[in-house]
C-alpha cells in the first residue's frame, strides 16, 4: 500500500513578540510529529482542545508554513511547491471545517459556494454548472431546491453537507476532517458520520480525521494518533490496539458507555494541561501522570516501538 | 412552474426588504429620505425649477423682503434668493458627494490593502493616514488653496483628504475582523488567488458599513463646504453655494436677515436629514456595532 501523505519531524513554533518589559516567548504548537497516512486510509487524530491537532490540520494543508519538517503528498515534496502550484495541488487535498457556521460567505448562495471551487480553479464552465451543483448536493444528501437559498436560511447540519460537497467538488484525494460534528446536534452527528462513510467508500478518500472524541475516532478510523501539547503519545495501529500511554488510557476511561448497566465511576483527569509556553524539560503529562517517576520529571520520552506500537513514555501500562 | 412562482415570489420578498426600503420603514425615515430625494431632484432639475436666473442682478431691487416674485427676498445685488438656494444645493451636494466618492474610493483600497497585507505595509499606511487626520479641516484646505487656488476642486480635495482616515480605518477594520473568517480560510484552501480573496469575498463583506459612513460624511462634507465657502476659499462669485450666501449677507444681517437666514435654516435641515435618514439605514443594516469597532 503507497503513502498518499507522509509526515515527517512537523514541527511548528509560534513565537510572540516582545516588548519592552517583556521577554519574546516561544511555544511549540506541532512538535516533531511524524506519521504516514496510506491511500484509502482513515486516521484518527485526538487530544484535548489545544493539544494543536488542528494546528496539525493547517499545516498539512500548507495554511500556516510550518517551521521544520517535511511533508510528502503522493510522493511529491509539498514544501518545495511554488505558491502557484501549491494553489492547483489544493485540488487535490481539502478539508471540512469545524464551524459550519463560518464556513460559507453569508453573501453566497449554495449554487455560488459550490461553483467556487471551479471558478478558483479555472475549470469553471457555465453550460455544466447547475447540473454539477445538483450533483454535488444529491451525493451529499441534500434536495437541489436548496441550490439557491443562503447560508443563513439552512440549518448548521446543512451547511456541513455543503461544507463536505465544496469539499469534494473537486474530486480530492485527500480529504482533512477538522472536527466536522463538533458544533452540531448529536442526532446530525450521526448523520454526517454516516454521510462520511458512505462518500469514504463510494469514492475511494483517505481521511485525516481529527476530534476530540475518541469513542468517535475508534468507531471511525483505522488507525489513532494521540496527541498530547504539540506531541503524538501513542500511535495506536488499530482501534482496539492494547493501550499503553497512560493519557490515552486515561481518556479512553472518560467516553461514557450508552449503557445504563455499565455505568462506573471514572477518574476524572487532575490539574490542568501545562503551559505550552517554557516547558519544563520531561514528560508533559508528567504533572497528571499517575504512573509518573522522577525520570518523567527530567528527561522528555520518544516514541519507541518497544512494546509493539508507538508510544512516548517512561513507564507505559 | 413551481421554480418560476418561487423564484417570483423570493424576488418580490427580496424587494420588499432591502436595507433601503427598511430604512424608509419608520416615519422619520420617511421624513428625512424623502426632503433628501427631493433635494436631490431639485438640485438635479434646477434650471427648470428656479424662477429667475441665479445670476441676474437687479440693483434697483436690491434687498427686497420675501414677497412676490421673489418669495424668498432678494440679496444687496438685486438676484433672487430662492433660485440662488436652489442652485446653491446643485453645489454643495455636487462637491460634496465628489469628495467624498474620491475620500472612500481611495480611503477603501488603502485600508483594504493594509487590512488585508498587514505588516510593515500596513503600518506605513496607517500612520500616513493619521497624520491627515492631525491637520484641522480648514488647514487643509488653505493647503490646497494656496496650490492651486481657491474655487471648488480646492474644497473638493480638501473634504476629500479630511474624511480620507476615516474611511481607510473602517475599511481595514472591517477586512481584518473578516480575514479571520472560516470561509476565507475555505477560499485559501480551495487555491485562490489574493485577488480573488479580496474582491470576491473580503471588500463585498465590509462595504456596507463603508457605505452608511459615507453616506453621514456627505452631511458634514456640506458643513465643510459651507465653512470654507463663507471664508470664500469655495466658490467664486456668482456661482452660488450655501456657505458663501451666508458669507454675503453678514454685512447686511440685520438689514436684510433673509438673505443669511434661508441658505443656514437649508444647510441645518439638509444636514439634519442626511445624519437622521444614516442612523436609519445603519438600523435598517443592522451595523452599528461594526462602525464602532473601527
Amino acid at each position: 500500500m503507497t503513502n498518499l501523505l507522509e509526515v515527517r519531524n512537523l514541527s511548528k513554533q509560534f513565537k510572540s513578540s516582545g516588548g519592552p518589559f517583556r521577554k519574546p516567548r516561544a511555544m511549540y504548537a506541532v512538535n516533531d510529529v511524524s506519521f504516514d497516512l496510506p491511500k484509502g486510509r482513515v486516521i484518527g487524530v485526538v487530544g484535548e482542545s489545544g493539544c494543536g491537532k488542528s494546528t496539525l490540520a493547517r499545516l498539512i494543508l500548507r495554511l500556516i508554513e510550518p517551521s521544520t519538517g517535511s511533508l510528502r503528498f503522493d510522493g511529491d515534496d509539498l514544501r518545495a511547491k511554488s505558491p502557484a502550484a501549491m494553489r492547483r495541488l489544493r485540488a487535490d487535498m481539502q478539508m471540512v471545517f469545524q464551524d459550519p457556521y463560518s464556513a460559507i460567505d453569508p453573501r453566497y448562495t449554495i449554487t455560488r459556494a459550490l461553483i467556487e471551487p471551479f471558478v478558483v480553479q479555472g475549470r469553471y464552465t457555465n453550460g455544466t454548472a447547475d447540473q454539477e451543483v445538483s450533483e454535488l448536493l444529491t451525493m451529499v444528501g441534500l434536495s437541489p431546491g436548496l441550490a439557491s437559498s443562503f447560508p443563513h436560511q439552512i440549518s448548521g447540519g446543512q451547511k456541513q453537507r455543503v461544507g463536505i460537497a465544496r469539499a469534494l467538488a473537486l474530486r480530492p484525494r485527500l480529504l482533512v476532517l477538522d472536527e466536522p460534528t463538533a458544533s452540531l446536534d448529536v442526532s446530525v452527528q450521526a448523520q454526517i458520520i454516516s454521510l462520511l462513510e458512505k462518500l469514504h467508500d463510494d469514492l475511494g478518500l483517505t481521511y485525516l480525521f481529527i476530534s476530540h472524541d475518541l469513542s468517535l475516532v475508534r468507531y471511525f478510523c483505522d488507525e489513532i494518533l494521540v496527541m498530547y501539547l504539540g506531541r503524538v503519545v501513542e500511535a495506536l495501529p488499530e482501534t482496539d490496539a492494547t493501550v499503553r500511554h497512560p493519557y490515552t488510557a486515561t481518556l479512553m476511561d472518560s467516553t461514557f458507555a450508552p449503557d445504563p448497566r455499565q455505568r462506573r465511576i471514572i477518574a476524572p483527569l487532575e490539574g490542568e494541561v501545562p503551559s505550552p509556553f517554557d516547558q519544563p524539560p520531561g514528560c508533559a503529562f508528567a504533572d497528571r501522570c499517575p504512573r509518573a517517576t522522577a525520570i518523567c520529571r527530567s528527561e522528555t520520552p520518544v516514541l519507541s516501538t518497544a512494546f509493539g506500537h508507538a508510544v512516548a513514555c517512561h513507564n507505559p501500562l | 412552474m413551481t421554480r418560476i412562482t418561487d423564484t417570483i415570489a423570493r424576488a418580490l420578498s427580496g424587494f420588499r426588504s432591502t436595507p433601503m426600503s427598511r430604512a424608509f420603514g419608520s416615519w422619520l425615515g420617511k421624513i428625512a429620505g424623502g426632503f433628501l430625494a427631493l433635494l436631490v431632484l431639485t438640485a438635479i432639475f434646477a434650471p427648470w425649477i428656479t424662477p429667475f436666473d441665479y445670476a441676474a442682478q437687479d440693483l434697483t431691487n436690491g434687498n427686497a423682503p420675501p414677497g412676490w416674485p421673489h418669495l424668498l427676498g432678494t440679496d444687496q445685488f438685486g438676484r433672487d434668493v430662492l433660485s440662488r438656494v436652489i442652485y446653491g444645493a446643485r453645489t454643495s451636494l455636487s462637491v460634496s458627494a465628489t469628495a467624498i466618492a474620491i475620500s472612500i474610493t481611495v480611503g477603501m483600497t488603502l485600508g483594504a490593502a493594509a487590512g488585508y497585507f498587514g505588516g510593515f505595509f500596513e503600518r506605513a499606511v496607517m500612520t500616513v493616514v493619521d497624520l491627515t487626520w492631525s491637520f484641522p479641516d480648514i488647514l487643509i484646505a488653505l493647503i490646497f488653496v494656496a496650490i492651486i487656488g481657491p474655487g471648488l476642486t480646492s474644497t473638493t480635495f480638501a473634504i476629500a483628504i479630511a474624511y480620507l482616515a476615516q474611511f481607510t480605518r473602517l475599511t481595514r477594520a472591517q477586512i481584518v475582523r473578516l480575514k479571520q473568517e472560516t470561509f476565507i480560510e475555505v477560499t485559501i484552501n480551495l487555491g485562490a488567488k489574493p485577488y480573488h480573496i479580496l474582491l470576491k469575498h473580503l471588500l463585498p463583506n465590509a462595504i456596507a458599513p463603508v457605505i452608511v459612513v459615507g453616506m453621514l460624511a456627505i452631511g458634514d462634507g456640506i458643513v465643510l463646504e459651507a465653512t470654507l465657502g463663507f471664508f470664500g476659499l469655495g466658490a467664486q462669485p456668482p456661482t452660488p453655494s450655501w456657505g458663501a450666501m451666508m458669507s454675503s449677507g453678514t454685512a447686511k444681517l440685520f438689514l436684510s436677515p433673509w438673505v443669511i437666514i434661508f441658505p443656514g435654516v437649508v444647510v441645518a435641515v439638509t444636514v439634519i436629514a442626511v445624519n437622521l435618514f444614516g442612523d436609519e439605514l445603519i438600523r435598517a443594516l443592522d451595523i452599528r456595532d461594526r462602525i464602532r469597532d473601527s
